[in-house]
């Protein structure tokens, strides 16, 4: 049976009966989401005016667990949003651009960045007349907002986004003073261990619902400060809305992989940790808040700054306890979330998390591509009847290859359209979206040389789909020269995927694309090599025509795989750093270098043979 | 060495930095990129000295033929980069 979802219309009426019974209320109402609007702007403009700056910082602020948490505290002060924080840590960390622990630590930092809020708004928003600011700042916003240039069009979203808050923080204080001529909320103060669950969880669905913590503080700081509310059972709600504020990473982390799912458990564990240690020393908290407050000389009843001391005091004792047990509880998260044997067959990178930044978008492309082309790998050596794991752990391919006669149980069309088709369209589908995203044209060029990329490794494993039909013919069993030759493209197809394969298990530190030259070279050589002998014995009349050019027809598909493996493998091991890719892409060999790349200016042609007739070579002999 | 090449593509690349496409190739950019070629032609070396068999040495001989090709190329770079711009 079908279920109808309720919970919009209810909502809706929910807030227009509120309003209803109380006018007053729709004041606050109204600061609450102008406010919310304020940091949907806010974080849009920081995306759009930082033109993936926050993302390059994060790239390098997990080298250590103490620049991840300093990275999280500078990053939240400054966005003043700890959700826009925890998605994008969940996007990178998706995308495997940084490590679990680094994610962890910028997730602590961004507890502590997100106190700074609640010491802007009691120390400024409350005392000043905040509104008369917000005036002029959505003025000059919009004149910005209508420029054309991405950084100026995303400097006056966050001019705005500003201007909203501070407008939304107004509308909040001046509903609150109307609100209290007509009623007394602190009659529904709850004293005691009551009051303090009460309010908790108050605190913590009122978070959930707004998507918030900053909002909920305001409005408990405006509540507060109009004397709506009673010291304790803000400092509850306060406790409340740290274990409501991840939901955001919740959500965020159901569209990513193991990784998000893991980062979002461990915010919640921290936030859930420190709201309960915080509840049980709630009495030696508040007498620590006074004795703070004395030392800062904050007056004894400015509750609204006494609750932002609370605020960061409690959220830096969770700190204190979860950092020193920060690896084991990385440790527990990895056992509690395993991650599952992955799915061949199923996109392992390309997820909505990745989607939403320029970074995550093309190195999770990258990741699927090489995911892709081990498929493509492991598919093309079982083609050629060869076991994967015995071809890359082997020390004589040749060897290797001549041990291996016994055909390999495979379907090659179900297993390339379970393997490779399938990727292959999530691929094309990933690149799709690329016109939605307006990305930089740099990033939309590798973008489309990924997709590019992943057609060439599809072109291979169709390229051996031709050639395993006689590779299953004579090299099941020996039978003299014909055995011989196809071995001979079995080891040099073998050879390929080896180098592929070692150079993907390389230390990206270590390694570069550029040793693939080396292969390339190679292959041209065999070609020659091969196109040579064959001449050879249709002139000692060893082989006869007929059969020589199904041979050679064979050996084109043959070549062509390897050719197009190992360009394919060269532009997805490319360096990541922009200038040294730049160097890898001045050095490589061209084409035309490849007979003779230590000749001065070489050029030659590549050997090539008419693929037109794809025969039998025994039909033929 | 196909130095003409090598030019063009290096004067290919000046073009699209000057337009302000691609970032800037500094010295220490270079010098990582031919540590890790000299890495490579390092073990293939080590390889070749292990190796009994005829045919895979040659071939390792051929692949460290390329790696050496590729350091001096990436040496000519180097003394490119270091250029004072005219």
């Amino acid at each position: 049976m079908r279920t109808r979802n309720y919970s919009l219309p209810a909502a809706l009426g929910g807030l227009l009966l509120v309003f209803w019974i109380s006018p007053d209320l729709q004041v606050i109402a109204a600061g609450v989401a102008v406010f919310l609007f304020g940091m949907r702007m806010l974080e849009d403009g920081f995306k759009l005016a930082g033109s993936g700056m926050l993302e390059r910082w994060l790239e390098t602020a997990t080298r250590s667990k103490a620049r991840a948490l300093l990275f999280g505290v500078a990053s939240t002060t400054l966005l003043q949003s700890s959700s826009l924080v925890s998605v994008i840590t969940i996007s990178f960390l998706s995308a495997g651009l940084i490590s679990l622990a680094g994610g962890v630590g910028i997730v602590f930092g961004a507890n502590i960045g997100t106190t700074t809020g609640a010491w802007l708004v009691a120390g400024l928003g409350l005392k000043v007349d905040i509104g008369a600011y917000a005036m002029p700042m959505l003025a000059l916003s919009i004149v910005l907002v209508f420029q054309k240039s991405k950084p100026l069009h995303g400097i006056g979203l966050a001019l705005g986004g500003l201007g909203f808050l501070f407008l939304g923080i107004q509308f909040m204080k001046d509903g609150f003073d109307a609100f209290q001529g007509q009623i007394d909320l602190t009659r529904f103060a709850l004293p005691g261990l009551l009051g303090l669950v009460v309010y908790t969880l108050i605190g913590a669905v009122a978070t959930v619902i707004m998507q918030s913590s900053h909002a909920t503080l305001v409005l408990i700081l405006t509540a507060l400060a109009s004397g709506q509310l009673t010291y304790d059972n803000a400092l509850a709600l306060a406790i409340g809305s740290n274990i409501g504020t991840t939901i955001t990473a919740i959500i965020a982390s159901l569209g990513a992989n193991v990784q998000g799912k893991r980062l979002a458990l461990a915010h919640l564990v921290f936030n859930v940790v420190t709201a309960v240690v915080a509840l049980i020393l709630i009495v030696p908290l508040r007498g620590a808040v006074d004795w703070i407050g004395d030392a800062l000389t904050i007056a004894p009843d400015d509750f609204a700054l006494k609750l932002a001391v609370f605020h960061t005091l409690f959220n830096l004792l969770g700190l204190g306890l979860m950092l020193p047990v920060l690896d084991r509880l990385v440790a527990a998260l990895v056992r509690v979330l395993p991650e599952k044997l992955p799915d061949v067959s199923k996109p392992h990178f390309l997820n909505e998390a990745v989607d939403e930044f320029p970074q995550t978008f093309e190195t999770a492309l990258r990741r699927e591509v090489q995911h892709l082309t081990d498929n493509a790998l492991d598919l093309i050596l079982q083609g050629l009847n060869l076991p994967s794991a015995a071809v890359f752990q082997s020390c004589d391919l040749a060897g290797t290859v001549r041990a291996h006669r016994a055909q390999l149980p495979l379907d090659y069309d179900d297993a390339y359209a379970r393997r490779i088709k399938s990727l292959h369209e999530a691929i094309l589908a990933f690149c799709s979206r690329i016109g939605d995203r307006h990305l930089a044209p740099d990033i939309a060029e590798r973008v489309y040389e990924l997709r590019d990329v992943a057609g060439e490794v599809v072109q291979a494993v169709k390229a051996v789909k031709h050639l395993r039909k006689n590779v299953l013919r004579y090299t099941t069993l020996s039978l003299g020269l014909t055995t011989q030759l196809y071995d001979g493209l079995r080891t040099e197809v073998a050879r390929i995927a080896s180098e592929i394969h070692a150079l993907s298990r390389t230390d990206s530190e270590e390694r570069s694309a550029l040793w693939l030259d080396q292969e390339r070279v190679q292959i041209e050589k065999d070609a020659h090599a091969t196109a040579q002998r064959i001449d050879g014995l249709i002139r000692d009349s060893v082989l006869t025509p007929g059969s020589a050019t199904s041979f050679l027809n064979d050996s084109t598909y043959a070549y062509a795989a390897m050719r197009q493996l190992t360009n394919a493998a060269r532009r997805c091991y490319i360096e990541r750093d922009r200038a040294m890719a730049e160097v890898e892409k001045i050095l490589t060999l061209e084409d035309e270098e490849l007979h003779d790349p230590a000749a001065p200016d070489a050029t030659g042609p590549r050997d090539g043979h008419d693929d037109s007739d794809h025969g039998d070579v025994t039909r033929e002999a | 060495m196909g130095l003409k090449k090598l030019a063009a593509r290096l004067a290919e690349y000046r073009e699209r930095q000057e337009a302000g496409r691609v970032r800037e190739i500094r010295p220490e950019h270079v010098e990582r990129i031919i540590a890790k070629l000299t890495s490579k032609e390092a073990s293939l070396g080590e390889e070749i000295a292990e190796t009994r068999d005829a045919e895979k040495r040659t071939r390792l001989e051929q692949k460290r033929e390329i790696a050496l090709e590729q350091i001096a190329r990436a040496e000519w770079l180097m003394a490119q980069v270091n250029k004072p711009a005219s």
